[in-house]
């Protein structure tokens, strides 16, 4: 670090204390949120997960059975556990490298806020039976609309503290998280176009129809994917892996192409979700082929963090953080490369409605965005709070936990996802299919048990996260009095 | 990753963009990886190749065709059209290695009567084949994979037992009309003694040792006019099958878990019951969902199962 040490002499050193100069309360905030959600998120994907395995944990309980429990999973994790990590850190990420203090204290708690409600609400309304049936956008409208009125306000503080910038260029992470926050409201204002029942209604009508409305869906659904839970914790990933590696990013050429490549094509790709029905012939081409596109553009993301790395790999030895941080750009790699291969149409046709598809979804979701995500608040929460980690065994222990759990996961359902599709598509001699639908389900039955463990493996690993970083926070708030001074300018030094 | 064959790219050798964000961020400027841009001009080439091979882009109201073609049958006359799913879809039907296959079976076995397909054994062979499937989708959902029922509310198939007839003739009825089972709620016309004395009389005809009296009684309704229970059932319990009317003296339960009772009074008790409530269930016609050949095809197999008569 000391290398550039020196070059940082060419900025004018801010004399203020980071918590004083920045709003650190709001990344604070968010930063609690995502933990608490995850640990909830987590804990309810491995709830329904059993609930597949063991069907009896039904208990009869409408409100807890897999058809309402699996949309608060997915919206906790994904927009809970994910979202509030993406708030956090790209409010950290934009102030530190603008230094600026976001343009609006008040309107950056009002995304706190609306965020966060909208996620209690949608928990409730679920669990209720209430849905809008669209995949990821389950919410219904009203909640729709807080949750548009919250991203209007979230893409303005963001364009006018990037504005208020005293650094010349934008920062590459700031790149990715504008555009995740642009194509985000796009698509979620886009895919909600309801006709409500009655204002006092939650229940509404898509306002497209027929393969219009599933295209839609898709659109939206891939690039949930591609914009919020690739390019926005790609820019996550530039942030935190130079800054824990203490080194220059590889590339920035690399940077450049890649992002506009990764934002360029992914729109195209949603329809590969919906290969082989009634979705025109043309269509499916189009999504195929850019899914193909965009492996390269999507690796080079991979290849612009391991390769910052590169040189100093011996910090794999001492720090646990930067394990996170490239175990999470390994699988991003292996997923954004399983990915396109289960979008040709042929490859496709053996994955489409089996558990092949969850299991690539998991690999994305356990191994890159909550690696990515774990290694990035081990980072942030002690500079947060202005104290050392409360335990660096503990971020080990979660390390190994979690890796563990994934390989369990993923490799289930390769199991269970490659045998229902074979099963589905075998013949015998008299050219009839071999085998009855309730045979693969009997089949799936233990790949189901060992998916559940996996979670539980993954789910245990954040609740140690939760514990330490409870601790870190309570050492830090029994220690700051003393230290305050003293660690916040060694903080902002380093 | 072999990026690190060209000396000039390895870290600390590079130029950095000069700029700095946050103290110490900063950015090499290394050329893009070699096997990253050839990488992706491949895909580029792959994708051109699929564009001109299968419909891909829209062109107005239409689309590119592809240079790709299907032929394939259609109202008896050939057609030849730009590669697309539904007219694959309509060829391999049409000339699939397994459809043909099927197919041939199918017609084979659709010409066959009942009395020689059941006793040719590659006939059947294919008959319990397609029939796994086919009773996997339509039939188990109720009768259970297997066919073995559930006490209480779906009939076992696998037993000799026949609530409608087992003759093929009578199991395809079943299957093109379905059937409503129907045995009336008898809690008005019989009190709780009544009840009682019916169910008893009719486990002592299928060899439970009951109180005399109470059978004696228990006969007296059922083969009279209280209860008329014979005019289904038969005067001697022996069954009906045109009304679907179970025999009530060969110890077979379909309805009533007497197996299940732990005594003679549980079993009086739950007999009592049934007859008590009374039952309606129904078997839904399948003569517009599946072809005759495979009404014939399931008929073959659940005469098969266990008892076809």
């Amino acid at each position: 670090m000391s290398q550039t040490a020196a070059t940082a002499g060419s900025v004018p050193a801010s004399t203020a204390v980071p918590s004083e100069q920045y709003n650190y309360e709001i990344v604070k905030k968010f930063s609690i949120a995502a933990v608490i959600w995850g640990v909830l998120g987590m804990a309810a994907g491995v709830w329904i997960a059993s609930q597949l395995a063991w069907p009896f944990l039904n208990f009869d309980i409408a409100q807890i059975t897999f058809g309402r429990f699996r949309p608060v999973h997915t919206t906790l994790v994904i927009f809970g556990f994910g979202g509030n990590a993406l708030f956090a850190t790209s409010y950290y990420i934009i102030q530190r490298t603008c230094q600026t203090r976001l343009y609006s204290d008040r309107l950056s708690l009002f995304t706190f806020y609306g965020w966060n409600l909208a996620l209690i609400l949608g928990v409730f309304t679920y669990m209720a039976g209430i849905t809008q049936g669209r995949e990821y956008a389950e919410f219904n409208w009203q909640i729709d609309i807080l949750i548009a009125i919250t991203w209007i306000v979230y893409f303005w503080v963001f364009l006018m503290t990037l504005l208020r910038r005293s650094q010349p260029h934008i920062y590459v992470a700031n790149w990715f998280f504008m555009a995740f926050i642009l194509a985000t409201a796009l698509l979620h204002i886009f895919n909600n176009l309801q006709v409500p029942l009655s204002l006092t209604s939650p229940h509404s009508y898509s306002l497209f129809s027929g393969v219009q409305d599933a295209m839609t869906q898709w659109w939206y659904g891939h690039n949930a994917v591609g914009f919020f839970l690739t390019a926005a914790f790609l820019g996550m990933m530039y942030y935190f892996v130079p800054k824990q590696a203490g080194r220059p990013i590889y590339s920035y050429k690399l940077s450049i192409i890649h992002f506009w490549a990764l934002v360029f094509l992914y729109m195209w790709v949603g329809a590969h979700h919906l290969h082989w029905t009634a979705l025109p012939d043309w269509v499916s081409t189009l999504a195929a082929t850019f899914s193909i596109l965009l492996l390269l553009p999507s690796w080079g993301g991979m290849i612009n963090g391991i390769m910052t790395l590169s040189g100093a790999w011996d910090k794999l030895r001492t720090d646990p953080i930067m394990l996170f941080l490239i175990t999470a750009l390994s699988f991003y790699g292996m997923s954004t490369f399983e990915g396109p291969m289960m979008s040709l149409k042929s490859v496709n046709a053996l994955s489409h409605y089996t558990d092949w598809t969850v299991g690539h979804v998991h690999s994305g979701a356990l191994g890159w965005v909550a690696m990515i995500t774990f290694g990035s608040l081990y980072h942030l929460i002690p500079r947060l709070w202005n104290t050392k980690i409360y335990s660096l065994r503990l971020i080990y222990i979660h390390f190994f936990l979690a890796t563990i759990g994934i390989v369990l996961y993923i490799v289930s359902m390769w199991v269970a996802g490659i045998g229902q599709g074979l099963m589905l598509r075998a013949f015998d001699e008299y050219g009839n299919l071999a085998y009855t639908f309730t045979e693969s389900v009997v089949f799936l039955h233990k790949p189901y048990m060992v998916r559940a463990i996996g979670g539980g493996f993954f789910l245990l690993g954040m609740l140690i996260m939760a514990f330490n970083v409870a601790m870190t926070i309570l050492t830090a708030k029994r220690t700051v009095p003393v230290a305050d001074e003293s660690r916040a300018t060694a903080a902002s030094a380093s | 990753m072999s990026t690190n064959e060209n000396p000039s790219k390895k870290p600390g050798q590079v130029e950095t963009t000069g700029h700095v964000w946050d103290s110490n961020l900063q950015e090499y400027n290394n050329p893009l990886p070699r096997w990253w841009l050839w990488g992706f001009y491949a895909t580029v080439v792959f994708a051109l190749v699929y564009w001109v091979l299968y419909p891909a882009w829209p062109v107005g109201g239409s689309f590119t065709k592809g240079v790709n073609t299907i032929t394939f049958m259609q109202d008896g006359e050939e057609v030849t059209t730009h590669w697309n799913t539904r007219s694959l879809f309509a060829r391999e039907m049409q000339s699939g290695k397994q459809a043909v296959r099927q197919r041939e079976m199918l017609e084979q076995v659709g010409a066959m009567e009942y009395e020689t397909l059941l006793a040719d054994v590659e006939a059947m062979s294919f008959v319990n084949a397609y029939a796994k499937g086919a009773f996997g989708t339509w039939c188990a959902a109720c009768h259970q994979t297997g066919g073995g029922g559930v006490i209480g509310q779906y009939p076992n198939l696998r037993d000799d037992h026949w609530l409608w007839g087992g003759t093929t003739e009578r199991i395809e009825e079943t299957l093109v009309l379905g059937r409503n089972g129907y045995m009336p709620a008898y809690r008005e016309s019989l009190d709780g003694q009544q009840l009682e004395q019916v169910a008893s009389y009719v486990l002592s005809l299928n060899g439970f040792a009951m109180n005399d009296t109470d059978v004696a009684a228990g006969g007296e309704i059922f083969n009279g006019y209280l209860g008329g229970c014979y005019q289904c059932h038969g005067a001697d319990a022996a069954g009906l099958d045109s009304q679907g009317a179970p025999n009530l003296s060969n110890n077979i339960w379909g309805l009533v878990d007497v197996p299940g009772a732990a005594n003679d009074e549980e079993r009086v008790a739950r007999v009592a019951r049934f007859v008590h409530q009374g039952v309606q269930r129904q078997m839904p016609a399948f003569a517009d969902r599946l072809s005759p050949t495979e009404i014939r095809v399931l008929t073959a197999y659940v005469h098969s199962l266990g008892g076809g008569q």
